[in-house]
């Protein structure tokens, strides 16, 4: 056997070995439910309740934001993520958290905004309408 | 119906040019194919003048392709839907380009252009290569056209014709009338894109792009003709081209993440960031293999293997960013076309290609019989390239599991999807050990030879160096271990072998090459990579967030557990606030100009006791409003740059009534304002404060104030106290009336009593009164003569000309005169007035003056150079009217505040200088084997 047929099965071997321990950094997208029941971390898109309040009062705490969240399955909760508030926040049309459950509320540990409308504006501005 | 003012030509003539160019492209592939498989000579050139031919005419329609859409978003033609969607009347000149490659038909533009260029570099320069090469670089510039294509067969639109025209895209009430074109405005380019890194990052980064498909198409062409040996010369070149320009756009883009974005940071492991590195790394790793293939004869299947799937994967990268697959995982938006179908074509059709070529002439690809020896360079070098090609896999794999969710859904819709927890920590676990390899590698490999026969007497010099850099790479680790916060043991590892790899190969150049730096290619880059491990160590080990309120860890403030997730902090203005690291910040501030906010914070380190220690700097982070000054769109960091660190800030948040003109109308309409009437000195008291107002002015300051000629202004002076306080704060509120806009009143808030006030309607007409009602009287005076006018003595002590008046801007060809007036009210004040004269174009104008704490206005009507006798008339306003009527609110929202992030980043400037080192390696070594070819 050649030296570097030795190597390239290591190699897979070890690929193998990453992919294996690799698998516990994976998770799954999930609903409020789905999260509730597995208690572990999970990704979860949903889109803000607007109709709701949103809490943050940076002068009693700057890192404290609270907001309702329309998971996918239609299903709203508080979520609670340790962090500024987002410029466009209440822009976006779609949230995507990465965190875990507890209790009733979902604590976010990441945040992802999609707000598709800063980038195309479906608006027509109106001349007169200017200034 | 007939439209009014529609440019239609520049739109069919880019649109006949842009099927121009795909169809020269066909042309051009076909022609060079043929010209590729005919053996003949004349033949041959017959075929491969009519593929020049049809290359040129394709870099001609391209190159007139891309000045039709840069006309017409230069001309802001908005009846086309991309000028209209980027850019706008105010747009600067500068960002026309970042507008042009905003989109994905502008970026596929760009991308096109740079293989034009480089396909006419290889017409001069590929000699016996260039049909094969050309027959490639033809055929990807027939996928990239057809995606601005615009063709419709059926309901099937093949490519996004970039000259669409707005009404064709849009279904809006306004096109019902013929001269929609002259209601609408164009929408202009976000303000984000709106910075020189805009400007330069795309091309840098296409050119990067567009090169990669030299070597592939070397690649493809020594694999099609059985020519396993000649291409490796010329593939060489590019690929070092290519690293090098690739490499460059990539630092670019993590460079504007840190300046310019408020990321926090260069590299954040995201999908679109690791899909433009992944192709770096590979392109990298053939590097590695060519090197060998050509020193050696061993690795050229690996050679070959390397190059196909670089373009493969810069292939699958322009899938990823440009289908919208990677929504859910990526902080950058993209534009989508719904090319994916085009997409996924091109990249299967490469593939193909590729995979079939590599497989079908594995056998013919010449490998020599013998192993290469264990202690040779170009076994360890093989080694470095696999490592270098599992990085790839292991982060294109995790970065591809959009896609593969995607494929599971297609067989099973219920699939939920999967998704990385943290890829940040992920990816830094993982690459780790492929940067302590590599840094081993790239150490060892330099102290060994190719096609090594006599290990023995080599052996001694090989491990005398070795010990060298071991313990200079030692050494130097305990140094570098007295800054660095390392908190486990693989960091350890990770230290010592960059250190080593910069020891080994700073002793290659001092001692082996002697000196000579253009042989030191290699040795640059490697020591390069290690200057850029010890920087990724400092920024991502020692990197603190200071803006941590030091309080909050003391458990003053309830709530704030974690103070690793304390990354804000709360700076009310002109309070100064103790943080994290020694700091003391103060917000100054704001100013606006444009649409643009900025914020002076000044930061003081102080020491244990409190005392100042000498260091201190402002920082002007902004924002940036939207057009209509209705929202924050943007928040733009600024950065404190030193030798040894960074410290970076930008506006995490403001509030509401900042960042939301509609909340803040109803703030405003929600507050209780009692109105109280004060004349110049007198005291207002309200339920909890008072207030002294103590004048007024005609050119007030504000800072949503940016005057204007022909505004009339006026402004308070006012200074509020607390009841039982003695401290007063400044507050100055205003309102101005702007020709053909209105008035306006803005009001000034005190946010320490929680005060605002502001001026009331009725001081507005009352100001457009005090104008309109004003009695003049005529007075012929000369130079030196007093006059009574109402009680009041005016004394007219000199004509001036020199003119300063805050409404007067001096022109070249002006005659201007000033009559600077002393008056004294019968009560002893005094002050002064200079009423103007001026005449600019045979035309003459009066510019009023006043004095204004007596309520005197003054004109300078007329003057008689023969007698040099002046007419000064002069009006009193009325008593009555310098009462002025205006509006208290207690309990006011405090808006004088901003939540700012404050990171400090030890060593960033490794970042950039093992970088760049380490790129300049790769161009060092392209420029050499340039010059050799040529001489």
């Amino acid at each position: 056997m050649k030296r570097t047929h030795i190597i390239a099965i290591a190699i897979v071997a070890v690929a193998v070995g990453i992919l294996i321990s690799a698998s516990k950094d994976v998770t799954t997208y999930a609903n409020f439910d789905q999260a509730m029941v597995s208690g572990d971390r999970v990704k979860l898109v949903g889109q803000l309740v607007k109709d709701q309040p949103v809490e943050y009062n940076p002068e009693k705490d700057p890192n404290y934001l609270a907001f309702y969240l329309r998971d996918n399955a239609g299903e709203v909760k508080r979520v609670i993520l340790r962090a500024g508030k987002p410029q466009d926040f209440e822009r976006s049309e779609q949230i995507v958290l990465t965190g875990q459950m507890n209790g009733e509320t979902f604590e976010a540990a990441d945040m992802l905004l999609k707000c598709p409308s800063k980038y195309k504006d479906q608006e027509i501005y109106v001349r007169s309408e200017k200034g | 119906m007939e439209y009014i003012g529609e440019h239609l030509l520049p739109g069919q003539l880019g649109h006949f040019f842009i099927v121009l160019s795909f169809v020269s492209a066909l042309l051009a592939g076909g022609a060079y194919f043929v010209a590729t498989q005919r053996r003949a000579q004349t033949d041959m050139e017959y075929w491969r003048n009519l593929g020049r031919f049809g290359f040129l005419l394709h870099g001609l329609s391209t190159l007139a392709v891309i000045g039709t859409l840069f006309y017409i978003l230069v001309r802001k033609y908005y009846e086309y839907q991309y000028a209209w969607s980027n850019v706008s009347d105010d747009l600067p000149f500068q960002y026309t380009f970042s507008a042009f490659w905003k989109e994905q038909q502008g970026s596929f533009l760009l991308w096109s252009f740079w293989h034009v260029v480089l396909g006419l570099v290889l017409i001069l320069r590929a000699g016996k290569w260039e049909s094969p090469v050309m027959a490639i670089l033809a055929l990807v510039e027939v996928f990239i056209g057809s995606m601005i294509l615009g063709l419709y067969f059926g309901d099937f639109r093949l490519g996004a014709n970039p000259f669409d025209l707005l009404r064709d895209t849009m279904d809006a009430p306004i096109f019902a009338r013929a001269d929609y074109l002259s209601q609408i405005t164009g929408n202009g380019l976000n303000p984000l894109l709106q910075n020189y890194w805009m400007t330069i990052h795309p091309p840098t980064l296409f050119l990067g792009f567009a090169s990669t498909v030299v070597p592939f198409a070397y690649a493809v062409a020594g694999l099609w003709l059985r020519d396993h040996k000649d291409w490796l010369k010329p593939a060489l070149t590019w690929s070092l081209f290519s690293g090098a320009i690739l490499g460059t756009g990539i630092l670019m883009g993590g460079a504007w993440a840190y300046e310019a974005l408020s990321f926090g940071g260069y590299w954040a492991w995201d999908p679109v960031e690791n899909t433009s590195l992944v192709p770096w790394i590979t392109l990298v790793a053939g590097i590695h293999t060519n090197l060998i293939a050509r020193s050696t004869g061993y690795s050229i299947r690996s050679t070959y293997g390397f190059y196909l799937i670089t373009f493969i994967l810069i292939l699958y990268s322009t899938y990823l960013t440009r289908s919208g697959i990677l929504g859910d995982t990526s902080a950058h938006a993209f534009t989508e076309m719904g090319l994916g179908f085009q997409l996924v074509l091109f990249i299967l059709v490469f593939l193909v290609l590729g995979a079939w070529l590599w497989f079908s002439r594995w056998r013919s690809i010449p490998d020599l019989e013998k192993e290469e020896a264990g202690a040779s360079r170009e076994f360890w070098m093989f080694i470095g390239a696999l490592v270098l090609f599992f990085s790839a896999v292991l982060i294109t794999g995790a970065t591809s599991l959009p896609v593969w969710n995607k494929l599971v859904q297609l067989v099973n819709p219920d699939y939920v999807g999967a998704a990385l927890k943290d890829p940040v920590e992920h990816h830094n676990r993982y690459q780790l050990w492929i940067a302590v390899f590599i840094g081993l590698l790239s150490g060892v490999g330099q102290w060994l030879r190719y096609k090594e026969q006599n290990e023995r007497v080599w052996a001694r010099t090989f491990i005398r160096h070795m010990a060298i850099a071991a313990v200079a790479a030692v050494a130097l680790s305990a140094l570098n271990a007295t800054w660095l916060n390392i908190h486990a043991w693989q960091y350890y590892a990770l230290l010592f072998t960059a250190m080593f790899t910069i020891s080994a190969n700073v002793d290659y150049i001092i001692t082996f090459i002697k000196g000579n730096l253009k042989q030191a290619s290699s040795a640059f880059s490697h020591i390069g990579f290690g200057i850029l491990v010890l920087g990724i160590l400092g920024t991502g080990l020692n990197k603190e967030w200071i803006s941590t309120n030091v309080f909050a860890m003391d458990g003053l403030i309830e709530g704030m557990g974690n103070d690793d997730l304390n990354k804000n902090i709360l700076l009310l203005k002109q309070a100064p606030m103790p943080m994290r690291g020694g700091f003391e910040a103060t917000y100054l501030n704001d100013t606006i100009v444009r649409q643009t906010r900025t914020f002076s914070v000044a930061f003081k380190k102080m020491d244990a006791a409190g005392a100042s220690r000498g260091e201190s700097f402002v920082l002007e982070p902004n924002v940036m409003y939207d057009r209509q000054f209705t929202k924050v769109v943007a928040s733009n960091p600024s950065t404190k740059h030193y030798l040894t660190h960074d410290i970076f800030t930008h506006v995490s948040s403001l509030p509401k009534a900042e960042l939301d003109q509609e909340f803040a109308r109803q703030q405003e309409d929600s507050l209780r304002f009692e109105t109280y009437e004060a004349a110049v000195g007198d005291t207002i008291f309200t339920k909890k404060h008072y207030l002294v107002l103590e004048g007024y002015t005609k050119q007030p300051v504000h800072p949503e104030y940016t005057p204007q000629k022909g505004d009339l202004a006026f402004g308070l002076r006012l200074r509020a106290y607390g009841l039982d306080d003695t401290v007063g704060y400044a507050a100055d509120p205003m309102l101005y009336i702007r020709p053909m806009e209105g008035g306006f009143t803005l009001p000034a808030q005190v946010g320490q009593l929680q005060m605002r006030v502001r001026l009331s309607e009725s001081s507005m007409t009352q100001l457009m009164a005090m104008e309109e009602d004003l009695n003049f009287t005529n007075f012929p005076m000369k130079e030196g003569e007093s006059v009574l006018f109402n009680g009041f003595e005016v004394r007219f002590s000199k004509a001036n000309r020199t003119v300063d008046h805050p409404s007067y801007l001096p022109e070249p060809q002006d005659i201007a005169l000033a009559a600077d007036l002393e008056i004294t009210a019968p009560d002893g004040r005094k002050a002064t007035a200079s009423p103007v004269y001026l005449i600019r174009e045979n035309q003459t104008f009066s510019l009023k003056d006043e004095a204004e704490s007596l309520g005197l206005h003054f004109r300078l009507e007329q003057i008689d150079p023969k007698t040099g006798t002046l007419t000064i008339s002069m009006a009193q306003a009325p008593e009555a009217q310098r009462r002025i009527p205006l509006e208290v609110a207690e309990n006011a929202p405090r808006s004088d505040y901003i939540v700012l992030e404050a990171i400090v980043f030890p060593g960033i400037n490794l970042v950039w200088a093992g970088s760049l080192i380490m790129l300049f390696g790769l161009a060092l070594g392209m420029w050499r084997r340039l010059v050799r070819k040529t001489s």
